[in-house]
């Protein structure tokens, strides 16, 4: 009976893989099943008239992705490119976009009973961004809602680019 | 002068307000004093004067020193071994010390069991962190109807004094401290703790966002715990526990705006903060403790 409950909790306490990258110092991570692949950073090409996240679009493979500056999504303060600079391909909501982050650390394998709630507190919109917090290899990782990322209204903007 | 009007003269000065000679604020006495001809004696009585209240000062510092440390000892002794100064509040039911036995007819079950007794802990806990939030008719909060322990810690220049028994746990504020994006100004980040990550607020621009300093994210060294909520106050320094009676305390007749803050200490020139109260306003601040 013990063992029954053990496995129904184990059932519900499900293992997720998350990709980390870093940002502004701090670690992030985002679900591995919304990420497509890791590029190198390349040459974004600006598209005039788009929204200030936007960084511009890029050429994979034939199709053309939009990248979006996640510095700036997340009222972060601008960074450099530099040699660890990498282009996140994710795939939310049937929309695949790149991201531009400061580097790709590792994948990590958390259990949901090991995710916190983190506090919003303020008036900022991003903070809907942050599914929650978790403390992993002795630092704590701010885990992404990638789906909350942009709203339906964003979404519409950037495929009109 | 006498021994004895002198003693009584000291006093009256010891029972004053410390005002430093060279800030702004004593500018106000001093122009007082100078405004009476009579009392202004430029020459050496009043620097005697001025040095005898001196040591008696420094005498009863220490006298008021030697006592607060026994107190802190007394606290210290039921600390548990940290390699950070921690305090633990006297007489606070925590979580796991308020929860009952509970019987179960499923004995092997022990997660049910174990989810009752905290639910039934928690519940006890909030109505225990309710009651904490009371004022009574004497103007006076619960907490305070009879003498009790506080705590000094300093922010930016600014003594601030926390009741002990609303107190959690002191902890030193490190290179983990996690800053999150989207959060209002004065919040800090997350501290990782042993007991769990602490919601670090700026103290300082969360109390005086009008003279906020930059520099305290910088000078802040602990990170300060309110009992039953996950939110602590990031602090410079923390002094020595005291007692208080609740007359030396000037209770604030008003709390409709800062209703953080409880009253004023005259003698030490310090902000009495509402812990119970600040701890609400901030679960009630955060969106995701609505959910």
């Amino acid at each position: 009976m013990a063992n029954n409950a053990n496995k129904h909790q184990n059932a519900e306490d499900a293992v997720l893989q998350w990709v980390t990258f870093r940002l502004d110092g701090e670690t992030y991570g985002i679900n591995v099943m919304q990420v497509q692949e890791v590029l190198r950073y390349s040459e974004i090409a600006p598209v005039p008239g788009a929204p200030s996240y936007v960084l511009g679009i890029i050429n994979l493979r034939g199709n053309v992705v939009t990248v979006i500056d996640t510095r700036h999504r997340f009222a972060l303060p601008a960074g450099e490119v530099t040699d660890n600079t990498r282009i996140v391909i994710i795939e939310t909501d049937n929309h695949v976009i790149g991201m531009l982050v400061d580097s790709v650390a590792e994948v990590v394998y958390l259990r949901e009973s090991e995710i916190e709630t983190a506090p919003n507190v303020g008036n900022e919109e991003s903070a809907k961004f942050i599914q929650g917090v978790c403390h992993k290899n002795d630092e704590l990782l701010i885990l992404i809602e990638l789906n909350k990322l942009l709203t339906n209204e964003e979404w519409s903007d950037l495929e009109d680019i | 002068m006498s021994s004895g009007i002198l003693q009584d003269y000291l006093n009256e000065l010891l029972s004053e307000p410390p005002v430093p000679a060279h800030t702004g604020r004593a500018q106000k006495p001093l122009q007082a004093a100078a405004e009476k001809p009579l009392q202004a004696a430029p020459d050496t009585p009043p620097i005697v004067e001025s040095k005898t209240q001196l040591l008696d000062d420094n005498e009863r510092r220490d006298q008021l020193q030697q006592l607060l440390y026994s107190a802190r000892a007394t606290v210290a002794q039921h600390a548990e071994p940290e390699t950070a100064p921690k305090v633990v509040a006297p007489s606070v039911k925590t979580a796991t010390a308020v929860a009952p036995s509970v019987k179960s007819d499923v004995p092997e079950t022990n997660d049910l069991i174990a989810d009752t007794a905290s639910d039934t802990a928690l519940t006890e806990h909030q109505s225990a962190l309710d009651e904490a939030l009371q004022w009574h008719e004497n103007g006076r909060p619960v907490w305070a109807q009879e003498p009790f322990e506080v705590l000094l810690f300093t922010v930016s220049g600014l003594t601030l004094a926390v009741p002990l028994i609303t107190l959690g746990q002191i902890q030193p504020l490190t290179d983990e401290l996690t800053p999150l994006f989207g959060q209002a100004d004065w919040f800090m980040g997350l501290q990782p703790t042993p007991s769990g990550k602490v919601r670090t607020i700026n103290t300082a621009k969360f109390v005086m966002p009008e003279r906020y300093d930059p520099s305290f994210v910088d000078t802040a060294q602990y990170v300060v715990s309110i009992n039953g909520v996950p939110w602590g106050l990031a602090v410079d320094k923390v002094e020595q526990p005291m007692r208080l009676a609740p007359d030396d305390v000037k209770w604030r007749s008003s709390r409709s705006k800062r209703a953080w803050l409880a009253g004023t200490v005259k003698e030490h020139m310090c902000a009495l903060l509402d812990i119970p109260m600040m701890g609400k306003l901030l679960t009630d601040a955060d969106r995701n403790s609505r959910k």
